[in-house]
């Protein structure tokens, strides 16, 4: 969800970008080390400890065999990643490794994993010297007071009334309790106007739909490929990392934005992490 | 008509109708963006839309613009060429007890039972488009006699398989979940078991037939 997270976890280990990794939802989990080995941790701040020495974030972290890592439940953002040497053994569909129980699809093991059960990993016997992620390029999930999402208008953007169009740009809205990984669902005020009757049409990550309950909701990365509800347009995608992090409560605002200027942090930020396809899905 | 739904997207609306003469436009537009745009990393063609997803370093906003209305008009003056893709033929059980909306569709169209299952079964479909969930598939248009609403409010659970009419559209659920489409008929549930098949089953602008089968078969088929 978190992709930059993500791409900075598996960077730390001179992995490929689209190497398979942990994404660790809220923290509460432990991980008991059968080799010596590194594993880099970035994302949401879970007080990680190795054999109850805080062990840092945004960094590798070397651990002999017997060792337990242990992340606590996160006190701010939402999501950790952890990466292994090489990525983790994980069956890819369609290019991906992520696992969607509800479709089916395998990654990992096509759920969330269970205690006791093994991890195994591209290059285990791999050692780097520590490595960290320069403290100015981390920025601390859940800091700012309102997260401020881009959004190009298109779609039925036009069919929605005046005044609607307006609120898009004036009110608040907060992450919502039903959010997950197909959509982070807004609570807030309503936008009633759009047309009611469509074909679904083709989605990216970050389209805004309004649905039945005329709140606005923000496609995620395990979003279905198309909708059928009207549609205010498109978040940037690289907004929707700070987005993966934000808990439910946290306010949102809309501001509007042109395609040119998030491009070109697209093309940075592909370029910086060296990925030539599609980012794999995170 | 051109709106762009991300820094390297662009989804294309064609003045058309969102039926079968429609999607072979948007699949005619798709084939031209895919031979003659760079860079170009997906493309969802549904119904009467193609959207273009793009490699940001590679998107020139107005040549991507120039093409696509070129791509449009050239794929609006053509005449639409039938799919090349193979014909996906489905059993279906139209008994009763796997098709809970069956009356209800007959009894609004003024015709048996019987007869709504063979109207529907004896087209073949065009996909106008993949999506709700991996594997399932619009299909279009079934006869306008049998075309009937999507139920008042939803199903909770519609089982695999299940093949349903909303409006002019026919579909075959991939996975259980929730669902408001009219219910007519069951395909052998097994014939979704496996992900990635049950997932490439169906190529928006490919042919499906529907080949009603007996209860006896349905049976067979499920074991």
């Amino acid at each position: 969800m978190d992709q930059r997270a993500y791409l900075w976890a598996n960077r730390l280990l001179d992995n490929d970008p689209g190497a398979a990794a942990l994404e660790v939802t809220l923290g509460g989990f432990a991980l008991t080390f059968a080799i010596e080995t590194v594993v880099a941790l970035t994302g949401a701040d879970c007080a990680a400890t190795l054999d109850g020495a805080p062990a840092g974030a945004w960094r590798t972290i070397r651990a002999r065999p017997g060792q337990v890592l242990r992340l606590a439940f996160s006190a701010t953002g939402m999501r950790a990643y952890l990466a292994f040497p090489g990525g983790l053994e994980a069956d890819r569909a369609f290019g991906s490794a992520s696992g969607v129980a509800r479709d089916g699809l395998p990654g990992l093991l096509g759920r969330p994993l269970r205690e006791g059960e093994p991890l195994r990993w591209g290059t285990p016997g791999r050692i780097f010297p520590n490595r960290f992620v320069p403290a100015h390029l981390v920025t601390p999930a859940g800091d700012e007071p309102t997260l401020v999402l881009p959004l190009i208008t298109g779609y039925e953007w036009p069919e929605f009334s005046e005044a609607d169009r307006e609120r898009v740009f004036t009110e608040e809205w907060t992450v919502g309790p039903a959010s997950d990984r197909t959509a982070i669902r807004l609570d807030g005020p309503a936008l009633s106007s759009g047309p009611r009757t469509l074909d679904s049409s083709p989605l990216v990550d970050g389209t805004v739909q309004v649905t039945g309950d005329s709140r606005p909701l923000v496609f995620m990365r395990d979003r279905p490929t198309i909708g059928g509800y009207p549609k205010l347009g498109g978040t940037d995608p690289i907004a929707l990392d700070a987005l993966a992090q934000a808990r439910p409560g946290s306010p949102v605002r809309f501001a509007p934005a042109g395609p040119g200027a998030l491009r070109l942090a697209m093309v940075r930020r592909e370029s910086f992490f060296g990925i030539t396809r599609p980012t794999p899905q995170a | 008509m051109i709106t762009f739904p991300g820094p390297a997207s662009a989804l294309v609306t064609l003045p058309v109708a969102p039926d079968r003469e429609g999607i072979a436009r948007v699949l005619s537009l798709e084939r031209f963006v895919q031979e003659s745009l760079p860079g170009v990393r997906a493309t969802i063609p549904a119904f009467n839309r193609l959207l273009v997803d793009g490699a940001p370093s590679r998107w020139d906003p107005a040549e991507v613009t120039r093409r696509l209305e070129a791509g449009a008009r050239a794929a609006l003056e053509a005449v639409p060429e039938t799919p090349r893709a193979a014909t996906v033929s489905l059993p279906v059980c139209y008994d009763h007890d796997l098709a809970p909306d069956l009356e209800q569709v007959a009894a609004k169209a003024g015709l048996a039972v019987r007869e709504v299952a063979r109207l529907h079964s004896e087209r073949t479909y065009l996909v106008l488009a993949t999506g709700f969930a991996p594997g399932f598939a619009y299909l279009g248009d079934v006869d306008a006699r049998i075309a009937t609403p999507r139920r008042p409010s939803p199903r909770a659970r519609v089982p695999t398989g299940a093949v349903g009419i909303a409006d002019r559209r026919t579909g075959v659920y991939p996975t259980e979940g929730p669902g408001g489409w009219r219910l007519v008929g069951r395909v052998p549930p097994t014939l979704f078991e496996d992900a990635a098949e049950r997932i490439a089953r169906f190529t928006p602008g490919g042919p499906v037939e529907f080949r009603a089968i007996g209860r006896k078969d349905y049976e067979a088929e499920c074991s």
